[in-house]
């Protein structure tokens, strides 16, 4: 016996006026990428691609996505490795698993922010944590200009990122494990295979809608980085760190052209809807089942 | 954890010692003036953030769980779609929308107000509550709801007084998700606000890095204090985030 349809109608509709006016913006966000607003007052004139065209014309535009892409190579790709091999080791701890689960979760909850303070200080070339335990140690540390040089700039980052989000492929990894049947892996075992063998050839397999999950949160996570970007560098040295959302907000803020603004933020659209798309339709079928 | 261990050791050590640069090793005397310096320059922020995350976070929560209840409890013909369209909005970053969101504030003259910021957290975190919320819905077994129905028990009164009490680990999971989500939160601090009055404490850390140049002990301070929130609700209720997390990102 259920409660009638029509009395769980009143529950939905603050949910439905919210999204309602999530998607409304989108769209306002397609119009205004299509016309001449450039400062303060609206100006609802059809521009047509023009917008689009400036945009690619730009070499800063192309840098950006140059950028982009280096988070998503080396970012997830390293992240996802180094979180499975971990909880697949901590699989095998006898006790003690919470503690370090915990130790490498916890900077999930801190913010970029936080983050990019601490990190903006290891790395900082004259008085950073890691060049003067380089000094200690009898390096010689002037050439190692970390996050002030153009070259390794953006990698720094990535770093900092990756140890905040080392946690979150791990915990992710470590439940799906435990779900696989223990007898699989027992039998893999006394057939004499080694660990490098168990975990890449037997669990990984099966552990696909992990891998699934941390690829594409890791990937919408590089767009979220523009806190990081913001406190670590400005987007320099020059624009070399500088990502989609973060020459957005400058085209937006501080050259007021929010035609070209909504230009990018189109783009950025594009990019996370190929993956937020398929990954819901996905995600979906865990919950809704019909 | 070095990186946690240095920055607390810095945080309580003179500027003498800083410029040492000895930054493993524990600080002399313990320094508390950094702290109180920090503080002083973040506590509007605080407070703000405070305000807007409570009561932000409870919106969320509050229409959040109604829809997950709508959805998980009654079957729905659309219910597929209007799932999908929520799991879509959780997972677009809200960058994208950053745009239209402070022209519509504008439209509604609430930029650089409290109401105006709740607002934006509300629609951008309450389709995560939902998803939390939902998951932990789905669990709860059906006998409830036909002991409910016999009892003569309408669906308000059952969603307020059986399923939400009976769902209350679901439903701190989602509220420590969405709380630290919208403290931790920057860019619509500093693109919504103009002046201190409403904003958020991550935009003042940041302002703080700006001004107090290579004073790392003050920085390391002012980062410690802006994190003693979310370390405090991880360390308590650390379960808690654990399952909010599986349930938000599909694995419920």
């Amino acid at each position: 016996m259920r409660y009638y349809r029509a009395s769980g109608i009143a529950f939905l509709i603050p949910i439905i006026v919210l999204i309602a006016i999530f998607y409304s913006m989108i769209v306002w966000d397609f119009v205004a990428a299509f016309t001449f607003w450039q400062g303060l007052k609206p100006t609802w004139k059809f521009a047509g691609l023009y917008n689009f065209s400036r945009l690619f014309g730009m070499e800063r535009f192309w840098i950006n996505i140059r950028n982009n892409i280096l988070w998503l190579l080396f970012f997830i790709g390293p992240t996802v490795f180094v979180g499975f091999i971990l909880a697949y080791l901590l699989t095998h701890l006898r006790r003690g698993e919470s503690i370090f689960w915990q130790i490498f979760l916890f900077p999930m909850a801190l913010s970029f922010i936080i983050t990019g303070v601490l990190w903006a200080w290891m790395y900082d070339p004259s008085s950073g944590l890691i060049n003067s335990i380089l000094k200690m140690l009898g390096v010689n540390t002037s050439r190692l200009g970390w996050i002030a040089l153009p070259k390794t700039a953006i990698y720094c980052m990535i770093v900092a990122a990756f140890w905040q989000y080392l946690g979150f492929a791990l915990v992710i990894y470590l439940g799906a494990i435990k779900g696989i049947p223990y007898e699989m892996v027992e039998a893999a075992r006394v057939d004499g295979a080694s660990h490098w063998t168990v975990a890449f050839r037997i669990i990984f397999p099966n552990v696909g809608h992990a891998t699934l999950i941390c690829t594409t949160m890791l990937a919408i996570t590089t767009v979220k980085v523009f806190d990081l970007v913001w406190i670590m560098t400005r987007g320099g040295p020059g624009v070399s760190t500088e990502i989609l959302p973060y020459l957005m907000y400058r085209l937006t803020f501080d050259s007021r052209d929010i035609g070209m603004g909504t230009a990018t933020s189109i783009v950025i659209l594009a990019l996370s809807a190929a993956m937020v798309i398929p990954y819901s339709m996905w995600a979906i079928k865990k919950w809704v089942r019909i | 954890m070095i990186p946690i261990y240095a920055m607390i050791s810095t945080s309580l050590k003179t500027q003498e010692e800083v410029a040492l640069q000895k930054y493993l090793v524990p600080p002399q005397k313990l320094q508390t003036s950094n702290y109180a310096k920090a503080f002083e320059a973040l506590k509007i922020g605080l407070r703000n953030s405070l305000i807007i995350s409570l009561s932000a976070t409870f919106v969320c929560i509050l229409i959040g769980s109604m829809a997950g209840y709508a959805l998980t409890g009654f079957n729905f013909r659309f219910a597929t779609y209007l799932f999908f369209a929520i799991v879509v909005v959780t997972f677009l970053p809200y960058h994208v929308i950053l745009i239209p969101i402070t022209q519509f504030l504008k439209t509604l003259n609430l930029l650089n107000t409290y109401w105006g910021l709740i607002l934006i957290y509300v629609i951008l975190n309450a389709p995560m509550a939902t998803l939390i919320t939902g998951t932990f819905f789905m669990k709860v077994p059906p006998d409830l709801e036909e002991a409910a129905i016999l009892d003569g028990c309408k669906p308000f009164k059952y969603y307020l007084k059986i399923l939400l009490p009976v769902s209350l680990p679901g439903l701190i999971s989602a509220t420590i998700l969405v709380f630290i989500q919208i403290y931790n939160e920057f860019l619509l601090g500093i693109a919504l606000t103009r002046g201190p009055q409403v904003k958020p404490v991550m935009p003042f850390l940041a302002e703080l890095k700006g001004t107090q140049i290579a004073q790392w002990h003050i920085q390391m301070a002012g980062a410690v204090i802006t994190s003693i929130i979310p370390v405090l609700v991880f360390i308590f209720l650390g379960r808690y985030f654990i399952s909010g997390l599986m349930a938000g990102y599909g694995k419920g």
